[in-house]
């Protein structure tokens, strides 16, 4: 198509029966591009801060597997893409002003012309992405750290090992999360890097690492909120690494830098209790409920109280049995998503009060959800001995 | 293999590009390639009104701002001869060459325009 005159386009007006002095004096002549109706182009509708993030230069990321649904990743944010199809044609211009450009064009130079600017339709669709903000998809990454957990530098198995050991380039390209959610992540299972590579400790080494740590507390008489990391790696630095020394100090407490500038630690109660109560736990299928409690308080550090409450979405304890028991049941063992967690869950017990399934649900709650709202929408409440208690909607298999 | 499509933009480059939506499909007048066809001509009111000409018909709209903006993704690579992504290449790059904020709305039914005999220039 040759591009059209001005004179072309007055004639068009003129048969038309639009009287020219109502327009704007220039004229877009709309014809397709040569890349139109090719399927080079496609259309991704954004959510709010988006678009500034893009005109700030930021990159957008859309990972997914082949087996995977795809997601797009900004800098902090995952959302779920879905094809919205619309019944209209959507055209897409460039260079096609809006009249307030034109108007200002206008205003800018002297000479009121009547022009015809030819404006190629880049491209056309009647579907568009659609984006919709969603958990990022972070049971993988355990699931990818824990097929080589670091067992110790001792360990002859990591030098040989021919399992895959993970960068953090890697987990980008494979965790269908955005670079902060899985920095954030990584931090939360208290990951470390070594030699470059992201590791999850073995749960044994790590006992013994958290054991060493305890261990000097006590022979030292420290305060349990002022560990000192110097005296930590001058003593234990001949038993482990020193990397691995401070590791654990950092993953189960708190750092801070006194007045002379030294680094020491405030010790987590809650976790290192946690910790010493999966270590008995994870022995056996389950546990009589008051021989377990008097174990685990004898197990933890001189100073710390051992309370069943810090054991939320790592153990429950069945009231129902006689006498009442404890078992090992952890939370990122279960299935990521919302339906396969609720059948999963009501597998394991058919009725749930709240207090009990909130630890176990807690996690997919998207971002102003609340239990209660996951409770309604997947589980039937009804009232047992004056107590209300959550079953499945659906028969169970 | 893990697919990561890569959508980056260069802020620089991004340009503001205008959405038309009109009702119904694109039909080319004659069975041949879309490229290079007119479309229509474009007009603006003085008070602003998008007037669509296309074909036989008129079409009267409106100037919508988008609460949710667009983002134009173009394939790379695409298009090009020798530059087909072999097997082994894992990731499809887009990138976002374009924002639309802005659209023209053609919702009202075409108004035909009756003529008798087309006018000569």
């Amino acid at each position: 198509g040759a591009m059209r005159s001005r004179a072309e386009v007055d004639a068009t007006l003129q048969t038309a029966k639009v009287n020219p002095a109502e327009l704007l004096p220039v004229a877009h002549c709309l014809s397709f591009g040569p890349r139109a109706g090719t399927g080079d182009y496609c259309l991704l509708q954004l959510e709010p801060g988006l678009s500034a993030q893009l005109e700030a230069g930021c990159s957008l990321v859309i990972r997914g597997e082949k087996h995977e649904q795809v997601v797009l990743c900004s800098k902090d944010k995952t959302y779920d893409m879905k094809i919205a199809d619309t019944s209209n044609m959507l055209l897409f211009i460039p260079g096609c002003k809006t009249p307030e450009q034109l108007k200002a064009d206008q205003a800018s130079c002297n000479i009121i012309h009547s022009q015809a600017c030819c404006a190629g339709i880049a491209g056309f669709s009647n579907n568009y992405w659609e984006l919709r903000r969603c958990r990022p998809k972070l049971k993988k990454l355990r699931k990818l750290l824990m097929e080589n957990p670091y067992e110790g530098p001792d360990n002859q198995k990591d030098q040989t090992s021919t399992f895959a050991k993970y960068t953090t380039e890697d987990l980008l390209s494979l965790i269908q999360a955005s670079e902060e959610e899985i920095l954030h992540q990584l931090q939360v299972i208290d990951a470390c890097r070594i030699e470059g590579y992201w590791r999850i400790l073995e749960f044994d080494y790590e006992m013994k690492l958290l054991n060493h740590v305890t261990q000097l507390i006590d022979s030292e008489s420290w305060s349990l909120s002022k560990v000192p990391l110097r005296t930590c790696l001058e003593e234990l630095g001949s038993l482990e690494p020193k990397e691995m020394i401070e590791h654990i100090l950092l993953s189960y407490g708190r750092k801070h830098i006194d007045d002379a500038g030294e680094v020491y630690f405030e010790m987590q109660e809650d976790k290192i209790c946690r910790a010493i109560a999966q270590m008995l736990l994870q022995n056996a299928v389950k546990f009589n409920l008051s021989e377990f409690q008097e174990v685990w308080q004898q197990s933890v550090p001189e100073g710390m109280t051992a309370r069943l409450d810090q054991l939320k979405g790592l153990a429950l304890v069945d009231e129902s049995s006689r006498p009442a028991t404890i078992f090992l049941l952890k939370v990122e063992d279960l299935p990521e998503d919302n339906q396969e967690r609720f059948n999963s869950l009501f597998s394991i017990r058919e009725k749930w009060t709240e207090v009990d399934i909130a630890p176990y649900i807690q996690d997919l709650c998207a971002e102003k959800q609340t239990v209660g709202a996951l409770l309604t929408k997947y589980a039937r409440s009804s009232m047992q001995n004056g107590v209300k208690v959550y079953n499945s909607r659906r028969p169970i298999s | 293999e893990a697919a990561s499509l890569t959508c980056s933009t260069d802020a620089a480059d991004l340009a503001q590009w205008v959405l038309v939506e009109l009702q119904g499909e694109i039909e080319p007048r004659q069975s041949g390639e879309l490229a290079g066809s007119l479309l229509g001509d474009l007009h603006y009111t003085h008070e602003g009104v998008p007037v669509l000409i296309v074909g036989h018909h008129i079409l009267y709209g409106k100037l919508v701002q988008l609460e949710k903006p667009f983002a134009v993704l173009v394939k790379q690579g695409a298009g090009e001869p020798g530059t087909e992504l072999s097997s082994t290449e894992p990731h499809t790059h887009y990138t976002v060459t374009a924002l639309i904020k802005t659209k023209l709305l053609f919702k009202t039914r075409p108004k035909p325009i009756i003529t008798n005999v087309p006018k000569k220039v």
